[in-house]
C-alpha cells in the first residue's frame, strides 16, 4: 500500500502532477488548486490510500511539485 | 504604490501616505511562494478599508497563464469586479481580454517588457496605466512620456496612458524577470510565482576539461543590488512618470512603513520646491536600517551593467527581536498593556508593534510599569505597560529594534 499526503492550501495550480499522474490528480476549476482524488482532509492535509501500482507515476509527481506539498509513503 | 503582502503591510501602506496599494491573492501572482497572499474572499474587506483612505487597490493576476488556469482567472476577475478592486495588473493577454470583456481595468506588468512608444500604444487599446521594463534608462522614459503627449495617446478609458516605474526595491538580474533558473535547477518556475531565488546564491566557475575552479571577483555575480531612486527621485519625476511603484509584497510591514513614508515625504518635499541633501541624507538612513542588499541606482542612470550585491541577505543596519504580545490598550490614559514572552524590554529601548488592524508602530520606552510599579526593565513572563499614542490591539506582536 502506498499512502499520498497532499498540503492542498499550499498547491499553486502548476498542473504538474495532473500531467504524471493524472488518475490522481485533478485540478479544480473552482479554486486553480489541485486536487487528490478521493483525498479525505484532516486540518489541511489530504490523505488517500492506494495500491502499489500507482506508486511509480505519484512518486513522479511528488518529485516535480515545486511547492514539495506531495508525499509519499510505502507502507 | 505601495506592496500589500499581509492586513499589517496594507496598513502600514495606508498610514504611510501611499495613493494605492497592490497584492495577490493565492496563485496566479509573481509571489505565489510567500504565505502572506490574501485569499478572494479578503476582496470586499482590502476595497472598503482602502476606499475610505481613497486609495486605490490594485490586484496582481500576472504570471504565465496556462489553459487549466482559464477558469479560475475568470472567478478571481468576476470577483474583483463585484468587490470593487480599482484594476488588476496583467501580463497574460488572456487575462487582458476578458478583464476588458466584463469591463475591468487592467494595468499592464513589467513582465510585458515595454520598452517602447509603439508597444505603449498597442496596449493603450486595452489598458490606461503601464509599467515599463526596468531595464530602461531616465532618457528612454522621458521619450516615452513626452511622446504619450505630443501623440495623445488615449487608453481605453480615453484619458491620456499613464506611465508608472519602479521607484525601490529588490531587483532581478533576468530581464523583466523573465527568469528559468529556479525552473531549471528546482522544478519551481519563477514566472509562476514560485521562484527560488537561486541568483542570490555564491556561484563557482568549473573548467570542465581540466577541472579548474574560477575564482570570481564577486561571488554573488548574479545577485543584483537593491534599487533605491531616492538620491535622484526629482530627475525620475522630470520624466513624466504618473505611478512610482515600491517593490516588496514579500516584506515586513515595518519595511513597507518606512520605504512609503520616504518616498511620500520625498514626491511632497520635490512638489514644495524643498528637495534638499539633507533630507535625502535622512531618507537614506532610514532605508538603510531596513532589509536591503546595498542599493543602486538600477538602470535609469545608464550603468554598462547591474552592480552586484557583495553580500547574502540583508544589509540592514537594524532589525527586529521578538518581545511579546499586546494584551490591551486603555485609551483614557494612552497606555499599551503588553505581556513578555522573551529577552526584556527596557526604558530607552526603540520598539515596534504590528498588527493586522494596528499596521505599524514605532516608538521609544519613555517609562515602564510592570504591577503598578516604575521598572528599568520589564523580563520574560512579565506583564507591562508604557504611554502609547496610538491604539494597539490583542495580540499585535511587540518587538525591540537593535543595531545589526
Amino acid at each position: 500500500m502506498v499512502i499520498i499526503t497532499h498540503q492542498r492550501e499550499k498547491c499553486i495550480g502548476c498542473n504538474y502532477c495532473v500531467e504524471l499522474a493524472f488518475q490522481r490528480w485533478r485540478m479544480s476549476k473552482k479554486d486553480g488548486k489541485c486536487t487528490l482524488i478521493d483525498g479525505v482532509e484532516k486540518k489541511g492535509f489530504y490523505t488517500v490510500r492506494v495500491q502499489d501500482d500507482e506508486l511509480e507515476e505519484n512518486q513522479k509527481a511528488a518529485n516535480a511539485c515545486p511547492v514539495k506539498i506531495i508525499r509519499i509513503k510505502q507502507i | 504604490m505601495a506592496p500589500a503582502g499581509s492586513w499589517e503591510a496594507l496598513q502600514a501602506a495606508l498610514d504611510n501616505g501611499a495613493d494605492s496599494i497592490y497584492f495577490g491573492v493565492d496563485q496566479l501572482n509573481m509571489r505565489a511562494r510567500a504565505t502572506m497572499n490574501f485569499t478572494l474572499e479578503d476582496l470586499p474587506e482590502i476595497a472598503s478599508r482602502c476606499k475610505r483612505k481613497g486609495v486605490k487597490t490594485y490586484l496582481t493576476l500576472n504570471t504565465i497563464v496556462y489553459d487549466h488556469d482559464l477558469s479560475i482567472i475568470k472567478t478571481v476577475i468576476n470577483k474583483v469586479k463585484e468587490s470593487q478592486i480599482s484594476a488588476i495588473i496583467a501580463s497574460d493577454q488572456a487575462v487582458i481580454s476578458y478583464a476588458n470583456t466584463i469591463g475591468v481595468e487592467v494595468h499592464i506588468s513589467t513582465q510585458l517588457n515595454i520598452t517602447n512608444i509603439e508597444t505603449v500604444k498597442f496596449y493603450a487599446h486595452f489598458s490606461n496605466v503601464m509599467v515599463l521594463s526596468r531595464e530602461l534608462s531616465l532618457g528612454q522614459i522621458k521619450r516615452i512620456c513626452s511622446e504619450v503627449e505630443k501623440e495623445k495617446i488615449k487608453g481605453s478609458s480615453g484619458d491620456l496612458v499613464k506611465i508608472e516605474v519602479f521607484g525601490h526595491g529588490a531587483l532581478c538580474m533576468a530581464v523583466s524577470g523573465k527568469c528559468y533558473l529556479s525552473l531549471h535547477t528546482q522544478n519551481a518556475s519563477a514566472n509562476r510565482g514560485a521562484c527560488m531565488q537561486n541568483c542570490r546564491r555564491k556561484y563557482k566557475v568549473i573548467d570542465m576539461e581540466d577541472g579548474h575552479e574560477l575564482a570570481l571577483d564577486n561571488e554573488y555575480i548574479m545577485s543584483p543590488k537593491d534599487l533605491c531612486t531616492i538620491d535622484f527621485l526629482d530627475e525620475l519625476i522630470e520624466t513624466g512618470i504618473s505611478v512610482l511603484k515600491i517593490e516588496g509584497r514579500g516584506r515586513a510591514p515595518e519595511y513597507v512603513a518606512t520605504v512609503t513614508r520616504c518616498y511620500r515625504e520625498a514626491i511632497d518635499a520635490y512638489y514644495e520646491g524643498n528637495y534638499t541633501e539633507k533630507k535625502i541624507n535622512e531618507w537614506m538612513n532610514a532605508l538603510d536600517k531596513i532589509y536591503n542588499r546595498g542599493f543602486w541606482g538600477g538602470y535609469y542612470l545608464g550603468q554598462e551593467l547591474g552592480e552586484w550585491t557583495d553580500t547574502s541577505g540583508s544589509k540592514a543596519t537594524q532589525k527586529k527581536v521578538y518581545l511579546g504580545k499586546g494584551i490591551h490598550y486603555f485609551p483614557k490614559a494612552k497606555v499599551g498593556h503588553f505581556k513578555i514572552e522573551s529577552q526584556a524590554l527596557t526604558v530607552g529601548d526603540k520598539v515596534l508593534i504590528t498588527g493586522p488592524t494596528t499596521g505599524v508602530i514605532e516608538t521609544e520606552i519613555a517609562s515602564l510599569q510592570v504591577d503598578g510599579q516604575f521598572v528599568k526593565s520589564a523580563g520574560k513572563e512579565d506583564e507591562c505597560t508604557f504611554t502609547l499614542d496610538q491604539t494597539i490591539r490583542k495580540a499585535d506582536k511587540l518587538y525591540k529594534l537593535v543595531a545589526t
